[in-house]
């Protein structure tokens, strides 16, 4: 599995030149109610390249994810996912661009009293003909790259159990592995690690960290600054809807971290 | 005011003189409806009591039940738990995608969902009865009216019912499917249906056996079954065999009770 997602972000890296995978700029958003959740962002992340986001609530952490996939419709700035422009895009082509971004949320939001590799399967629903996979004829031909994705999680033995039997930290492997059937060449992880107890945290950060050195983009919102140091290329921090500071994970200071959360959280 | 304090000027609980007023005129008022209902009910224990003969004279002259009538009802009976599987199972079908356009979280334009909850609230305010009457006009006496009957009621209730269900699902792998590109139709056959499925086939069950009762009933009106056989007895006073048909209606409602109880605890 390893191998096939190597190739496919070799394939991406081709197609993509030396762009960056993601690339947002200008980015703004105020909500209906007229508060200002985003101003002015912009970064970048590169293939094989892991970027963890930080920031205190209402930071406009989430609200930049949620753009990037267009759950949320910014006010004004670009946003480049694999050259495509996610802000012109509707209907079909969303949902094609759609395809190319993994996204894993703070819950793992699996269909629990679905198998594993059933809601494994889910994430190549795209790549196929409406109508007959709403029958439920989804192609064989996907059971195998399903088991490989869960084979890749570390999961492959749970695939006949039902979803709502698993641990915290192995539903959300699963939802990685759901992400991964998609064949995406951005990973977006939105608080990953929220709900879970240390060692399954850490479990979840490593994986993420695996797939960004096989090739991924992989971007990743979180509250914990020393997950950030231990696992990620680059920290990027947000406060008040605006990147305070962008700067390798290996040197982010505890003046970068005070600005973000106050003094206690360094 | 802290509770103490309160309880320091009031140690024994004293009530003040309007509360006190307050409840005194609450129970005068619910003892008047109480009474206005007895009085235009026509609620009168002396003819209950006189009655008491006649409801004796009916035990005794419906003894011993005619269980040689049995076979004549083998029938009829069959026609009514049809009548109740028909309607129970063509009401289901017509109200998923009632519930679809009558849930607010997945109906696709608001304009629908106003008028499929308008449309369901109408089906359900109408009872079975009724409906069987209108339809027994429509397209004659026979249990095809009392089925009829049983669907049109059967997508007023689990028409809301399912819209409920629909509107209380958890949306996280709604929005996790949506992400990966899928379409509405598969975004609702990947999650939605496998979210909804057991409270929609409980709900269906239960009403399979309300719909069976109601068969039996809507006989009485000229939709065929069980119901139909029991007023002709009635008619010729004929009360040995009202009594076995009454075991038969026994046998059939704490059988689909059973059935069904059973099947919704295998579900869950």
């Amino acid at each position: 599995m390893s191998l096939t997602i190597a190739a496919n972000a070799e394939t991406n890296c081709r197609q993509a030149g030396s762009e960056p995978v993601l690339k947002v700029s200008g980015l703004g958003l105020r909500y209906p109610n007229g508060k200002q959740a985003l101003t002015d962002a912009a970064l970048e992340v590169n293939r094989g390249e892991f970027v963890v986001i930080l920031g205190s609530n209402g930071s406009g952490k989430s609200s930049m994810l949620r753009c990037i996939v267009r759950l949320l419709e910014p006010t004004s700035g670009t946003i480049t996912v694999a050259r495509q422009d996610m802000i012109r895009l509707q209907g079909r082509s969303l949902r094609k661009a759609r395809m190319s971004i993994g996204v894993v949320g703070q819950h793992a939001n699996l269909v629990r009293r679905r198998s594993v590799v059933a809601n494994v399967v889910c994430g190549a629903l795209a790549r196929h003909n409406s109508w007959r996979t709403a029958l439920g004829m989804m192609p064989s031909s996907e059971m195998g790259p399903a088991l490989e994705c869960l084979e890749h999680v570390g999961l492959a033995d749970l695939a006949r159990q039902r979803a709502g039997t698993l641990s915290g930290g192995q539903a959300q492997r699963v939802a990685v592995a759901r992400a991964l059937a998609q064949r995406p060449q951005l990973m977006l992880a939105d608080e990953p690690v929220a709900s879970l107890d240390p060692e399954a945290a850490n479990d979840v950060m490593k994986l993420l960290r695996r797939l960004a050195e096989e090739g991924l983009a992989v971007m990743c919102v979180l509250h914990q600054p020393d997950l950030a140091r231990r696992y990620a290329d680059r920290v990027i921090g947000l406060s008040g809807g605006r990147v305070t500071f962008e700067t390798k994970a290996s040197s982010i200071s505890a003046t970068d971290i005070d600005q973000l959360y106050g003094k206690q959280a360094a | 005011m802290s509770v103490m304090q309160a309880n320091m000027r009031d140690p024994v609980g004293e009530r003040s003189l309007a509360t006190t007023l307050r409840n005194f005129v609450l129970t005068a008022l619910v003892l008047i409806i109480i009474g206005q209902a007895a009085v235009f009910s026509g609620a009168n224990l002396p003819e209950l009591v006189t009655g008491a003969a006649g409801i004796a004279d009916i035990v005794v002259r419906s003894m011993p039940p005619a269980f040689n009538k049995l076979p004549d009802l083998v029938w009829p009976t069959i026609e009514t738990i049809d009548v109740a599987i028909f309607g129970t199972v063509v009401g289901v079908i017509l109200s998923i995608p009632v519930a679809v356009l009558a849930a607010r979280n997945v109906t696709p334009a608001r304009p629908l969902y106003y008028i499929t909850r308008g449309m369901v609230s109408f089906l359900r305010s109408v009872p079975e009865l009724v409906w069987a009457l209108i339809f027994v006009a429509a397209v004659g006496l026979g249990p095809f009216a009392g089925a009829l009957a049983l669907i049109f009621h059967s997508v007023g209730m689990l028409g809301r019912l399912f819209a409920e269900v629909i509107e209380d699902m958890d949306m996280g792998p709604v929005e996790a499917l949506t992400l990966t590109g899928a379409t509405r139709t598969q975004v609702f056959t990947h999650a939605v249906i496998p979210g909804v499925l057991p409270a929609l086939l409980g709900m269906s069950l239960y009403r399979f056996d309300e719909n069976l009762r109601s068969s039996v009933l809507l006989g009485f009106v000229g939709a065929g079954g069980i119901g139909f056989e029991l007023l002709t007895s009635m008619n010729l006073f004929d009360y040995r065999e009202v009594s076995v048909i009454v075991l038969v209606i026994l046998v059939l409602v704490i059988g689909a009770e059973r059935g069904s109880a059973f099947l919704r605890r295998r579900i869950f």
